[in-house]
Parts: structure tokens; sequence; C-alpha cells
């Protein structure tokens, strides 16, 4: 029972980790069409400014935190101005080539500038404890994980259902040219999306972090290709989608884990991604996407 | 009959290729591509020969990995140049060509000492180079068609995602499979059978193939539907049968890469066929243009030569006296750069729409 429920909570804490990135990723590509491939450098410059800060004699668990949210959604920001504003009214393809770009200098420059090894961080090790509850043990950071993860997608929502620029950026997502003409800058929607899907890589890089207590140039970049994934069961540019996508790919992988013998734990990742893939052939369009033939009216 | 030729000249409309097109004889067409693919590939003999007469060994060497690029980004255009849906699991084909040679071809004493219990009988089987290869693409070729069954299905970006998908399997595969692939470490003595002037050939064959695809119906086809999925559609065009055609196609191209580095180097390990393959032959796909083979013959040697500067700054440098340190990570940047600015400025890359002997033709009418 107790395992059970320990292996509950660690596909549960996956999942909110992967639904984090991949909602990040699905609130830009439902507006501007950007497979953003640099999603996972977002993450990476959020986790080198907490080191270079520790560096610097930074102390506060605290600061750190909110210092990886405000550099992951300038980071984010910057990203747009820079590289993907040129390409926003690109075929998609063009859009996500260039975001691979990005994902390559920004890997090598913190290769070239930093260094290619692990740097150790660690400032946020203390929000990794254990935590007793009666006869269970569990891990804060997994718990915090869930709660804040579940805590920022209710924001998330409320942003985007309450507020005016939340409105432009769902309306945006079903016809920019619209929103535009009713007199929403255009760059100010897009900005807004980009900081917001920053602050979701953010919040991952704090996780990440006290994870594993240490940052490396390739930190965000296989995240993100989960993410992706789970973007795609979920339905490409669908929210719920990816929210959903990322607690299944979460319980896929655990589940994996837990029934493959040990000396067979490192198919683990070719095995979630060929169930994935499984998956794909039935529903092509993701599980929450809609079938959607192209020429077809949105009602 | 005369449907078809409404459909064409429709087609051709659409893809607005107005490069010279007369196709009145049905074996005009033919002969046309096949002379251009073998114009296309004329600066590689050229610059083949040159090597193979003139240059030291390691220059010899450096080209070899050159030429093994250069069918790689052939093979990856002609996926993507025709589809125009990026693929970034191309180098799961190329490494699993390498492999296959290498646990069919390699002698029964090295196998010995470097997968003694591999499965299937292969720890005990030795067969020659050519058989070898074919049974390697035929492995290629089965995993191409599966893989494309699901790939050819999807839309754009979840293609792009699955193909993705494809290269962490099949990594994790090599990686894992360690009675089979020898794991992390480099599986050697697999026989060098295959030399510079082998390498021009297969090139030369490769490019000509991918410009007779481009050219024929099921590749102006499949370029049609890329730029008008409906239009397309309404003519009758089977764009996932296409797909999956030039998804084929595209990895038994990639997968030969793969044979034929791994006759030529004799190691093999799993992290060359990852990201960082992925992420050259790219770069170089897109700098020269991936709308034709001549793109991605003109990518393969700028950035060839590019890059082989760039390394030689990046392991430090002496300039005037001062030794610069180590710089590793500046051909990654340099790589990354290439790709951003390219689609930023020039999306449709160096040679942008025309092939080389278009462009000859077109450059010769002018001045007459």
């Amino acid at each position: 029972m107790d395992y059970a429920l320990q292996q509950l909570l660690n596909a549960l804490a996956f999942g909110a980790e992967y639904s984090l990135v991949a909602l990040g990723l699905a609130v830009v590509f439902s507006i501007m069409g950007l497979v953003n491939f640099a999603h996972g450098e977002i993450i990476g410059v959020s986790a080198y400014s907490v080191f270079l800060a520790a560096a610097l004699g930074l102390t506060s668990p605290i600061v750190a935190v909110l210092l990886a949210i405000a550099a992951a959604a300038l980071a984010a920001i910057a990203f747009e101005r820079v590289a993907f504003r040129p390409v926003r009214y690109a075929p998609t393809t063009t859009g996500l080539l260039t975001a691979f770009g990005v994902s390559i200098v920004v890997q090598n420059l913190f290769m070239l500038l930093i260094s290619p090894k692990p740097q150790s961080v660690s400032i946020l090790n203390g929000l990794n404890q254990m935590w007793f509850f009666g006869p269970f043990a569990v891990s804060s950071l997994q718990v915090m994980e869930l709660i804040v993860s579940g805590l920022t997608i209710l924001a998330l929502v409320l942003f985007l259902n309450r507020s005016t620029l939340g409105l432009a950026i769902r309306a945006a997502s079903r016809d920019f040219a619209t929103v535009r003409l009713m007199g929403i800058r255009a760059n100010r929607v897009i900005a807004t999306a980009f900081a917001v899907s920053g602050a979701l890589a953010g919040i991952a890089a704090v996780f990440i972090m006290a994870r594993r207590g240490s940052v490396s140039p390739d930190l965000g970049f296989s995240l993100v290709l989960k993410a992706f994934v789970a973007c795609v069961i979920g339905g490409f540019g669908s929210l719920p989608g990816a929210a959903v996508g990322g607690m299944l790919l979460g319980f896929i992988e655990v589940g994996l884990l837990v029934v493959l013998p040990q000396e067979y734990g490192g198919f683990k990742d070719a095995l979630t991604y060929v169930i994935i893939v499984a998956l794909l052939v039935y529903r092509p369009e993701g599980l929450l996407g809609q079938r959607v033939e192209l020429g077809d009216k949105e009602i | 009959m005369a449907r078809t030729e409404v459909a064409r000249s429709e087609m051709s409309q659409a893809i607005e290729n107005t490069a010279p097109v007369a196709a009145t004889r049905p074996g005009g067409a033919l002969a046309r591509s096949l002379i251009g693919g073998l114009v296309t590939s004329l600066p590689v003999l050229v610059v083949g020969l040159l090597i193979l007469n003139f240059a030291p060994t390691y220059h010899t060497f450096l080209a070899l990995g050159a030429f093994v690029n250069l069918i790689v980004v052939v093979g990856l255009q002609v996926f993507m140049g025709n589809s125009n849906i990026a693929n970034l699991g191309h180098s799961a084909f190329v490494g699993l060509g390498a492999y296959g040679v290498a646990i069919l071809s390699t002698p029964l004493a090295m196998k010995k000492l470097s997968i003694p219990n591999a499965p299937f009988g292969f720890a005990t089987l030795e067969l020659d180079p050519v058989s070898s290869a074919l049974l390697a693409l035929l492995a290629v070729g089965i995993l191409a068609l599966i893989s494309g069954k699901v790939i050819s299905r999807l839309s754009g970006v979840a293609a792009t995602i699955v193909s993705l998908a494809l290269l962490i399997i099949v990594h994790s595969v090599f990686l894992n499979w360690t009675d089979l692939f020898k794991g992390n470490q480099a599986f050697f003595g697999i026989p060098k059978v295959v030399g510079l002037p082998w390498m021009m050939v297969m090139s030369v064959v490769v490019i000509v193939l991918a410009r007779l695809f481009k050219d024929s119906r099921w590749g102006m086809q499949l370029r049609a539907s890329a730029q008008s999925p409906q239009a397309a559609a309404a003519l009758g065009i089977d764009a996932r049968r296409l797909r999956l055609m030039s998804w084929v196609l595209s990895a038994l191209i990639c997968g030969l890469a793969g044979v034929l580095y791994a006759y030529f180097a004799g190691t093999i390990s799993p992290k060359l066929f990852y990201f960082q393959m992925i992420f050259m032959t790219l770069a170089m796909l897109i700098l020269g243009g991936m709308a034709t083979v001549t793109g991605a013959v003109t990518g393969v040697i700028v950035l060839s030569v590019g890059l082989e500067f760039i390394r030689s700054i990046e392991s430090g440098v002496t300039i005037a006296g001062i030794q610069l340190p180590q710089l590793l990570g500046l051909s990654g940047v340099a790589l990354g750069v290439v790709i951003v600015l390219c689609m930023a400025f020039r999306p449709s890359g160096i040679s942008g729409r025309y092939e080389l002997d278009e462009l000859l033709s077109r450059f010769f009418r002018h001045a007459k």
C-alpha cells in the first residue's frame, strides 16, 4: 500500500512537471503556431541565472525562486523579440526550425561561457526533504510540485478567463486578425503569451534545480522533448490537452518503471515513446484534439 | 489520360515552377532530370577528384566524413524538401544502417571480443560486405515503413515530434541493448572496405536518385500537396501515400550513408548518430536551401569547409603569439546562428528554388 501510494505520488509529481512545461509550449503554439524548441533553454536561462546569483552571494531561497521565474519570463520575451518576431508570419516549419536553431545557440552558449560540465547549485536543496505523515514518508518536493502546479494551472485558467489580456490571448488563438481589428496590439498579446510561457518554465526550473542540485547546458532539452510529446498526445495547441497529456506521460513513465524489471530499466524512455506513437496511430489528432479538416469553419 | 495532363499543368502552376517546363515527350522529362542530377553532382565530383589526387591523408579522412554528411543531407532533402515537414529523426536511420553492417560483417574473431552474447546467432555470423549492406538497408527499410505509416498520418508538427521520438527510441535501444549493440562503447573491427572512389560513386547515385524523385510525378504531387493540401486532395492526390514513399526513400538514403560511414571509419558509437548529427545536417540543408537537391549539395560544401575552420579555432589557436583558450561549443553556436539567420533573412537558403542546371540554362538563355 505504502509502495503503491508512493508510486502514485511519483506519477502525479512527474505528470505535474510535464504539464507545466507542456502548457508553456501550448500557450505559445495556440497563438502564433510556433513550435518552441527553445522552451528548454528558457528553463536553462532561469537555472543558470540562479546559479550565477548564488555564485555572487545570493543566499535566500525565496529570492532565488522569484529570480528564476523572472529570468525565465524575461528570457522568453527576449527570445521572441530577437529570434521569433522575424518569422512570426512564416510557415510552421520555418518557425520550428528557427526555434531549433535558437535552442542550439543558447545551449552552446552555456557551454562556451560557463562550462560544458554540470555545475552544482545547492541554494534550493532545502525544498527537497522528507515529510512524515503518520506511517508515510513523502518527499516534500513532490507534494509541493503537485500543489504548486495545481495552483499555477488554476491561476492560468483565471488569467485566461477573467482578464482582458487573457481574453485577447484566447481570442488570438482563434483569429488573430480580428483581435487586432479590435484595437489590441499584436506585439503585446504575443509578448504576454511568451511571458506566461516563460513563467511556467521558470516554475519548472525551480523544481528541477531542487531535485538535481545542479545545472547543465542540456538541462531543459530532454524535458522539453517530453513536454512536446505530452502536447502531441493531448492534441497540439490545446491547453487542456497539454495538461492531460503531461499527466498521462507521467503515469506511463512511472508505470513502466514499476512494471519493467530492473535490468530493462534503460528501455523506459524507448517504451514510453513507443506507447505514445501507438496511441497516435489510433488518434492522430491527439486525445483532446479535434479532427479539423482544412477549410472547416469554426463555429 | 487527359485528366492527368490537366492535373499536371495545374500542379506545376500551383508550385509556381517557372523553370523551363516543356515535358512534351514522356522520355524528355526523365532525361532532363537525369542530366540535371548529373550536373548537380558535378561540383561534388570535382571536389572529390581534387581531394583524391592531391590532398594528404588527413584531409581525405575529413572528406570522407563530408561525403557521408552529403548523402545524409540529400536523404533528408528527399523528405523535407518535398513534403515540407521538418524531420528531426533521420540520424536514427543512419545509425541503424551503420550498426546493421557492423553486426553482420564484423569478422568473427572481432565479434568474440565485442559482442560474444549477441542474440539470434549474430555472434557466429559473418557475411560479406555487400550482402550485409543489403540486409542492413532492408532493416532500415522495414523500420522506415513502420514509422512512416505513423508519420504520414499525422499533421506537420505532430509528424516532426514523432520523428524526434523515433530518434530517441532508436538511440535508447542502441544504448541499452548491450548484447547486440555494445551500448555506449565504440563498436570496432568493421571491415574498412570503402574509400573515396566508392563514396563519390554513391554520392552521385544518391544525388541523381533524389533529383529523379523530385521531378517524378510522385515528387511533383507531393510538393503540390505540401503547398496546398486542399487543392492537391481535390485533384485526387493521396498525400499520405506520397509522404510514406518519400519517407522510406529518405530513410534508405540515410541508411546507405550509415553503411558507408561504418565501412570507411571501421568504428562507430551511438552518440555519433544522435543530436549532433541532426544539428549539423539540418543546418547544412537549411543553409543550402531545402527545396532543391542543389541546395543540399551547396549547404554541405559551404558548411563542411566553414565548420572545419571553426573547429580549428575551437580547439584553441595561437594568433600573433597569443594562445587563445579552448572554445568548446563555438561550432554549435555557429550552426545555430546559421539556422536562425537563414530562417529570418533567407528561408529558401542559398540556392533558392532553382536547381543548378535550371540556373545555368536560365543564365545562358539570358546571355543569348
